[in-house]
């Protein structure tokens, strides 16, 4: 090849150079994640069973299941898992404008750019981890989930908030660095409040109604009866989740486009 | 054409605020080497960044109709986790180049051997400054925006650089920022001195040079 001889490239419009980028951001994100160790995927795969596994054997233990002939070990699964989508979106998308501040150099590349990208991996991921499990109960255990779209719905909202959220922390911490320490304990404190391991059902209407201002615990409310169906009684409302969607996102985008201009490139 | 149109920049740091760029004002058109020169900590680095777009100026305005490399100097936008190559294949997807003539294009021209499978931060100052240079000339920038970084490689390399730029010269430019002005010599037919925060432009490099050796 002639070294006065360059690759040249083909013009595109906006949206196209828009979703290329993002490809290419994705395919790094896959190798930084997984090129060189494989132990955060194992963690990712191991911790919800664990815990799983350790809230069943107590239950097994102390001698009463969840009632209504649930499984007990995939009802905390299946409670846990997408929490742990959550969790893992909003924390590992709050650190994206620190862990890939090298590729800001390149113009095209948008923090909206890098959050999607990032995100979108972690969800990929996560739901690979879950769809594991919805597999392994129908096929093993023969628990079909009754309405696998709404499941699929349900996932998916449940990253849309965590994207919302992690930009929108993403940029709040350029304005005030401390915030990144307390978005860990956030995400914990988040737990017990999110329907994870129990059911609005079994609760007094008084705390059902505080719990319901959490648009979590609609979404975990519905994906235990898009799993279970009409063994379960549950407390759900899309629209309010779509509306949390809508606002964390909006939120979040304007949040990144005002960071922007604060960032200081080095290296 | 690149036009800076009374070019503000301040950052906040611990003492107040700290005023980098005070009205610059430039305009540069296509295919022109331009060089400008400025003591450590004149702001060089900042008003790269903004000409590239990657950073924003507090007051004034760029217009660019060029299509701008990267800041081009140290490891500015490589990704030293990853090999040589899948730095190459990023490069093309972000940019849309064809991937596999783009990475045949790196592996080529950077000579990096079988370094060039192997992750960057394994590399010395002067592979990577050989991979960054290799980089951007894959890709048909209008201008190259480059941060000191040619002077890191050997002479035969920087001369393999100038031979690219003479090459292409009919249709990319360089903007050089540099303390050194040996390398401004060296590439460019015109220059300007970066000083309290503005620049100053002159017709000829050497005139440029005097003037920035009587600072």
């Amino acid at each position: 090849m002639i070294i006065g001889d360059v690759p040249r490239r083909a013009d595109s419009s906006q949206v196209a150079t828009q979703l290329r980028v993002i490809g290419a951001l994705f395919m790094r994100e896959l190798l930084t994640r997984f090129g060189t160790s494989r132990v955060g995927f194992i963690w990712l795969l191991a911790e919800p069973m664990f815990l799983a596994l350790m809230i069943s054997t107590m239950h097994w233990a102390s001698g009463h299941g969840v009632g209504n002939n649930l499984p007990t070990f995939l009802f905390y699964a299946m409670g846990y898992t997408p929490f742990v989508m959550f969790r893992s979106i909003v924390n590992r998308g709050q650190n994206v404008i620190n862990a890939n501040m090298s590729l800001l150099f390149h113009r095209n590349i948008t923090l909206l750019d890098l959050a999607i990208a990032r995100n979108l991996m972690e969800a990929a991921v996560c739901s690979m981890i879950i769809t594991l499990f919805v597999t392994v109960a129908a096929v093993f255990f023969d628990e079909w989930p009754h309405e696998p779209a709404l499941l699929f719905c349900g996932l998916m909202m449940s990253a849309l908030l965590a994207h919302g959220l992690s930009m929108l922390l993403a940029a709040l911490t350029c304005f005030y660095e401390p915030l990144e320490r307390f978005t860990h304990p956030l995400t914990y404190l988040m737990m017990p409040i999110s329907a994870t391991f129990y059911m609005l059902s079994m609760l007094p209407s008084e705390s059902r109604d505080l719990l319901l201002i959490n648009p979590l615990v609609h979404v975990h409310e519905m994906n235990r009866w898009a799993q279970f169906g009409d063994r379960v009684v549950p407390y759900y409302s899309i629209p309010y989740v779509l509306c949390w969607i809508l606002g964390l996102n909006l939120l979040g985008m304007a949040g990144l486009r005002a960071a922007r201009s604060r960032i200081t490139m080095m290296e | 054409m690149l036009e800076l149109d009374n070019v503000w920049k301040s950052f906040e740091t611990k003492q107040g605020m700290k005023q980098v760029l005070r009205g610059a004002n430039a305009r540069i058109r296509r295919g022109e080497h331009v060089g400008i020169l400025g003591r450590n900590g004149a702001g060089k680095s900042t008003l790269l960044k903004i000409i590239a777009g990657v950073e924003r100026p507090t007051v004034g305005k760029v217009r660019c109709t060029m299509r701008m490399s990267w800041p081009l100097g140290g490891s500015f936008g490589i990704q030293t986790s990853l090999t040589g190559a899948a730095n190459a294949r990023f490069i093309a997807r972000v940019y849309g180049t064809p991937v596999r003539e783009t990475e045949e294009f790196v592996e080529d021209f950077s000579e990096l051997g079988h370094y060039f499978r192997e992750p960057v931060k394994t590399y010395s100052s002067g592979m990577t400054s050989r991979l960054m240079m290799a980089l951007s000339f894959s890709v048909d920038f209008d201008c190259y925006l480059v941060d000191e970084t040619l002077s890191t490689g050997d002479a035969r390399f920087a001369d393999k650089c100038r031979a690219v730029f003479d090459m292409r010269r009919a249709n990319a430019g360089i903007l050089m920022v540099s303390h050194n002005p040996l390398h401004v010599k060296k590439y460019c037919n015109s220059a300007a001195i970066l000083r309290n925060g503005m620049l100053e432009f002159y017709e000829d490099v050497d005139e440029a040079i005097t003037a920035y050796q009587g600072l």
